[in-house]
């Protein structure tokens, strides 16, 4: 009997998302020639969070700098550069901007569900009509 | 800087909802989060697909592989994945019930006929959480699903299939969107697009007038143009595979973001969390986990109240919180 992978691709490519062993997530590393600078790599993450905090980070008045790069297409990795003002420290800051982001989306999720039954309800309710219209024939 | 020029919390707004698509707009939003959630719900939702096969007999004209290829392709109901580990995960050596559905495709042709076998000929043979997971997609009028070989008389073909759980970034099988469909600015106010043209791009590119109206009307030629204005009002077409309902494609893709978050702030506050808590697993899924899981079901992330991720943190116990000294911000909360 013969077994076989249903797709002959690359066999690893759970790399792209499982920390290597003993790998952490993310790794601060302080930036000794900038005040209040720090530049965080994150393991096992792409644009969708790059993306998201650096852009998010700009909008926090405490923050100078944020921008992140990802060091070479191949390797599921990333740098994020933040720079704050000192009022905060760089890492207090990604961690308040994660928090604005999940509460973001605990609003966006609510709105989603109330408007998705509401709009479900009319669009069966129209469907019932029409059936109802067509039965009277 | 305010995000939302215009106040107003984010809301959503649906065009269209069925048991197919959901399109909807959100507004009051910005670019970075839109776009963080299309990139999650495209490849990193949790669905079920075919991902080892054992082949018992395949005297087809395909080839082993190519069928294997094909079966993988096949979309599997995901009803209920949440209750399934991820393989990589499971103690059991290779695949069990808890980790796996086992379907099997067995069919031999007889007639004079070209027999045709199909989607709907996967047979789930193992016990699986319930009765809808792992089930083929059909959706055609017919109720056959995808031709997968089609047999002459005296061929056959039987196999076992192992469907397994993971996530897109894997392999696209795993994806549980068809297409997001995804835009702004519709009007390119905002000039985010420079288009091409021979004399006049007015006249040479289509205008989607409805979707221009939805987003507040045609450009004003006498406004001066607002060089600092960013997009709010985002257009999102989420079109299911089949798998997983439109609206569980969205409410997932908002869960797996917030955990991600959540796992960044764990990992930045401290880092030492109880191994127990939060695993020594890897997988996105397991990460969950060890907030009570939105696996489990004990903890939703995107359950609670807005607002509810702020001070009393849901997630860390006292591993930050409300002990950070940042609980409420100098800065205020609207950036």
């Amino acid at each position: 009997m013969l077994q076989q992978k249903a797709d002959h691709d690359n066999e690893n490519r759970f790399e792209l998302f499982l920390l290597d062993e003993g790998q952490q997530k993310v790794e601060e590393k302080a930036e000794t020639r900038v005040p209040n600078t720090s530049v965080f790599t994150f393991n096992k993450e792409d644009h969708t969070l790059g993306n998201l905090l650096a852009q998010r980070l700009l909008k926090n008045p405490a923050v100078m700098f944020a921008a992140y790069k990802v060091p070479h297409p191949l390797f599921a990795t990333f740098e994020l550069r933040v720079q704050t003002d000192g009022t905060v420290t760089p890492k207090e800051a990604v961690m308040e901007t994660c928090r604005l982001v999940i509460q973001d989306l605990s609003r966006l999720n609510e709105s989603f569900q109330t408007e998705w039954l509401g709009k479900r309800i009319v669009s069966e309710g129209e469907v019932e009509r029409q059936q109802r219209e067509h039965n009277n024939y | 800087m305010d995000y939302d020029p215009e106040g107003g919390s984010i809301n959503v707004r649906f065009l269209q909802a069925d048991s197919q698509r959901a399109n909807f707009i959100v507004q009051n939003f910005n670019l970075e989060t839109a776009n963080a959630l299309r990139r999650t719900m495209l490849a990193e939702i949790p669905t079920l697909a075919i991902d080892v096969v054992e082949v018992r007999d395949n005297t087809s004209v395909l080839a082993d592989e190519f069928v294997c290829h094909r079966l993988g392709l096949v979309p599997l109901s995901s009803t209920g994945v949440e209750e399934l580990l991820y393989a990589r995960d499971c103690d059991c050596d290779g695949y069990c019930d808890n980790c796996s559905v086992t379907l099997t495709l067995n069919a031999k042709c007889t007639g004079s006929e070209i027999m045709k076998v199909y989607a709907r000929d996967l047979v789930i043979e193992s016990r699986t959480p319930n009765d809808e997971l792992g089930k083929p997609v059909i959706t055609d009028a017919e109720g056959t699903g995808s031709c997968i070989v089609k047999l002459r008389r005296g061929q056959a073909i039987n196999m076992k299939c192992i469907a397994k759980k993971g996530i897109a970034k894997e392999h696209a099988k795993w994806a549980p969107s068809a297409a997001i469909g995804f835009e702004y600015d519709p009007a390119n106010k905002l000039h985010h697009l420079d288009y091409w043209f021979e004399e006049d791009p007015e006249k040479e590119w289509p205008k989607d007038e409805a979707r221009i109206n939805l987003d507040g009307g045609p450009p004003n030629p006498d406004e001066e143009f607002k060089y600092d204005a960013v997009p709010t009002r985002f257009f999102y077409d989420v079109e299911t595979v089949g798998g997983i309902p439109p609206d569980q494609i969205v409410q997932q893709g908002i869960a797996v973001l917030q955990v991600k978050l959540a796992g960044v702030l764990k990992a930045l506050s401290g880092g030492t969390g109880d191994a127990e808590d939060f695993g020594g697993a890897q997988s996105p899924g397991a990460n969950g986990d060890g907030y009570g899981g939105m696996d489990a079901g004990g903890y939703t992330p995107v359950g609670g109240p807005a607002g509810g991720y702020g001070g009393a943190s849901s997630w860390g116990g006292a591993a930050q919180g409300g002990t950070t000294p940042y609980g409420a911000t100098p800065y205020g909360q609207n950036w």
